[in-house]
């Protein structure tokens, strides 16, 4: 069979990333302790090449490339696009912070790269085995982050506390896989699909696959009960570490959900139903309940993560082609509104401090209005509260809820997000309504600043504007 | 003659002996690992059943990548361990209480 | 009962024993060990149902190097064992529940009545002419080669995630670079004579001067 140019062209952004991570990896050795920045503006480059070329080789019809390996089509264009965006923001908030402590070394930004190279394979994976391929690239490339800083006790015990987690997950993950293999004798989503609708749910080993598929799902997305590892992991990593894998890493694991239960098991769909709704409900409830006690506010956006998936899960388990353009729409939000508020975090940290308790946020808004401003916008946001986009993800997928009749689900997901909101809301009144503890000014950098404020406001203007973004969502899901 | 239910109840059996090893040694991280790589031993047994008696060479390659990535994973996997040893002195699980969860 | 019957059997048992060892054992060494047992029968298992290609890789790249990392760790850690098995009898009830239950729906699903022979009749054994290596590197370089590639991406992550973790220049050592000695310059770098005026009432305005004209 020879090999045909035109299935490189699908996977041009992900070349782009691939040969950035090889340059900086090889142009670090040649490189001064002070010129490391320059491995910075490399990544940030390649992530800007792969974004135009994201956007130059999208849109149009679906395109199966490498013997149906590699899926491209709107949906793919529109997460990678968000992966990269977000990925690129969490980059720029990273630096001062890593110059800060020495660990602006160049093996941060390849191993960055690796992460978000494997986020777009998964996201355009169309076999079982291309999906866990991106989806061990990016988890072996958080584990090595998380331990990053070689002399952090939290960090390397964060790190080992994921890995034995994500492997665990892996592990029922692909035990599932294996079960659906042998029901249906494919690897390939299509062909999986077209097998899984001539058996139908009568078929006790898909079903019994499917509870594996679902469970490692949890693991890796964090959902209750398979939580136990995000609030430890949130608490331990380095800030930036924590950032990255908090943001960018959600979008991929959305699109994994999508492309295994929607793409290739939706003639089961009312038996995941049952299990995505089960995970839900406590994923909403656990995660703002917990968020409540923490003095930790890394740990608290742990939490808080936690009960997102929730609202992801509810998105997908209404099984409409809405309720899936919903939940896309609030995972793309999500992650950028969670690499600003990690962001916050790294700007008021300093050489020798790390901003992680919720009394660093006192009187913020003495320090800096314009950070204020946008860490409040960002809180608001979490909590749902109009007009910014948070309010505008969270009404979309309760509709869809609500549509399919699952009333009570909508119901309970209300009832716990009212609860959730406080805690937000306390990081507001921390910032605007309290002294600040300490004197030292924040020192930050143009770059940042600009970054934040795109941030922040487009937080904003989507929420105010939700119609240009909802449109793509829903274009992806015809 | 065997059939496959049989290779499929030996991984089963396996794979339930790795699940069991998580619970039992919570508190040594290098049998946990050990009963990772038991689980994955039992998936691919399950492959290479499935790919023999389908007629289909995909199941080995799949098995093909599941060995490569887990020796990937075992190299940063005891990379950690080595980092966290350097730092606290221990891998006893209990000691490793800096984080609640 | 044929001998691939009692092949099967046996490996199965060695397997399935050495694997209880595995997660029962208190030293960790013995652990490993037994896990080399396990992947050995493991492989030969395989190998019954003609994955020859895998079997053998499982051994070479699992037991040469996998298991040997984990050996060479533990030994390099030097653990503590008597504090590392405190709880294990506490675990026991919990666990063995949970693994029974797994093990009892596996079975439920797995058994004769989804997988026995009349769904899947075993199929004649594979001729001379069936080559498994040939077969898999076929599939691997040409439906699969986009895998193939992300598999190397995947060992690089490894690689530079175990360097980065684990490798730390030590400051305390005095190597020598022979790039460096080899480069060495005759001005600066070489040992130089200087003569200098002795010290005492020999010294006179005289030698003073012929001492600072002295060449280099």
């Amino acid at each position: 069979m020879p090999f045909n140019s035109a299935n490189l062209l699908p996977i041009l952004p992900e070349i782009a990333i691939l040969i950035t991570a090889a340059v900086v990896l090889v142009v670090d050795l040649y490189l001064k302790e002070k010129d490391k920045g320059v491995n910075h503006v490399l990544a940030l480059i390649g992530l800007l090449v792969a974004f135009v070329l994201t956007g130059l080789v999208g849109g149009g019809e679906r395109v199966l490339a490498f013997d149906g390996n590699v899926v491209r089509d709107l949906m793919s264009d529109l997460l990678k696009a968000g992966a990269l965006i977000v990925s690129a923001l969490t980059l720029v908030y990273a630096r001062p912070w890593l110059k800060d402590r020495n660990l602006l070394a160049g093996e941060f930004y390849v191993l960055s790269l690796c992460a978000v190279l494997g986020m777009l394979v998964m996201i355009s994976a169309n076999t079982f085995l291309t999906l866990y391929l991106g989806l061990e690239l990016l988890a072996l490339s958080l584990y090595a982050l998380v331990a990053f800083d070689r002399d952090s006790k939290l960090g390397s015990e964060a790190a080992m506390k994921y890995f034995v987690l994500g492997a665990l997950g892996s592990g029922l993950l692909l035990y599932g896989i294996s079960m659906i293999y042998g029901a249906t004798g494919s690897i390939e989503l299509g062909a999986v699909a077209r097998a899984v609708a001539e058996q139908g749910s009568g078929n006790k080993v898909l079903v019994f696959g499917v509870a594996f598929l679902v469970i490692g799902i949890g693991f890796k997305f964090g959902a209750v009960p398979f939580h136990m590892w995000v609030p430890d992991i949130y608490e331990g990593a380095p800030t930036p570490v924590a950032m990255f894998l908090g943001s960018a890493p959600k979008i991929a694991a959305f699109a994994m959900i999508v492309r295994l239960l929607v793409e290739g098991l939706n003639a089961l769909h009312t038996d995941w139903q049952g299990m995505l709704a089960i995970l839900a409900v406590l994923s909403i409830g656990l995660g703002n309940v917990a968020a409540i006690a923490q003095s930790n506010i890394k740990r608290m956006f742990g939490y808080s993560t936690i009960s997102h998936v929730g609202f992801i899960f509810l998105g997908l388990l209404a099984g409409s082609t809405q309720g899936y353009a919903s939940a896309m729409f609030y995972t793309l939000t999500y992650a950028l509104m969670a690499a600003g508020a990690f962001g916050i975090l790294t700007i008021l940290s300093r050489e020798g401090f790390d901003a992680q308790n919720l009394e660093d946020l006192k009187g913020l808004n003495e320090r800096d209005p314009w950070y204020a401003a946008m860490m409040a916008l960002l809180m608001f946001s979490a909590a749902g509260v109009p007009p910014t986009v948070g309010f505008m993800g969270k009404l979309l997928v309760l509709e869809a809820v609500v549509r399919v009749d699952m009333v009570w689900l909508a119901l309970v997901a209300v009832f716990f997000s009212i609860i959730g909101a406080f805690y937000y809301l306390r990081v507001v009144k921390f910032i605007y309504f309290d002294q600040p503890t300490t004197a030292v000014p924040i020192v930050t950098t143009g770059g940042v600043r600009a970054a934040m404020t795109v941030n922040g406001l487009a937080i904003l203007f989507l929420g105010l504007f939700p119609a240009a973004l909802l449109g793509l969502c829903q274009a992806a899901f015809p | 003659m065997i059939a496959l239910s049989d290779y499929l109840i030996v991984a089963g059996i396996l794979f339930s002996i790795g699940v069991a090893g998580i619970f039992l040694n919570r508190k040594n991280v290098i049998v946990l690992l050990m009963c990772i790589e038991l689980m994955l031993l039992a998936v691919n047994t399950n492959f290479v059943a499935f790919s023999h008696f389908r007629h289909d060479i995909t199941g080995q390659v799949f098995v093909f990548f599941i060995l490569t990535v887990a020796a990937a994973e075992a190299a940063i996997g005891l990379a950690i361990l080595v980092v966290l040893f350097r730092n606290r002195r221990t891998i006893n699980v209990e000691d490793l209480d800096s984080l609640k969860g | 009962m044929g001998f691939e019957k009692f092949l099967f059997y046996c490996f199965a048992a060695i397997a399935l024993a050495s694997a209880g060892m595995v997660i029962s054992r208190r030293n960790p060494v013995h652990a490993v060990l037994w896990m080399v047992v396990t992947f050995v029968s493991g492989a030969a298992l395989w190998i019954l149902l003609e994955a020859e290609f895998l079997g053998i890789v499982l051994i070479l790249v699992y037991v040469g190097a996998v298991m040997v990392l984990f050996l060479f760790v533990v030994m390099m850690l030097d653990v503590d064992i008597a504090t590392l098995r405190a709880c294990f009898i506490r675990y026991l009830p919990l666990g063995a529940a949970v693994a029974l239950l797994m093990l009892g729906e596996i079975v439920w699903i797995v058994g004769p009545a989804n997988f026995g022979l009349t769904h899947f009749p075993s199929p004649p054994a594979a001729g001379l002419d069936v080559n498994n290596t040939h077969d898999l590197g076929m599939s691997l370089y040409t439906t699969y080669v986009y895998p193939v590639e992300l598999a190397a991406v995947l060992l690089l992550v490894a690689i530079v995630a175990a360097i980065r973790l684990t490798m730390r220049r030590r400051t305390d050592t005095k190597t020598i670079d022979p790039a460096v000695q080899s480069r060495v310059k005759k001005g600066p770098d070489r040992i130089r004579i200087v003569k200098m005026a002795s010290v005492g009432p020999l010294e006179t305005p005289e030698t003073l001067a012929e001492a600072k004209d002295e060449p280099r």
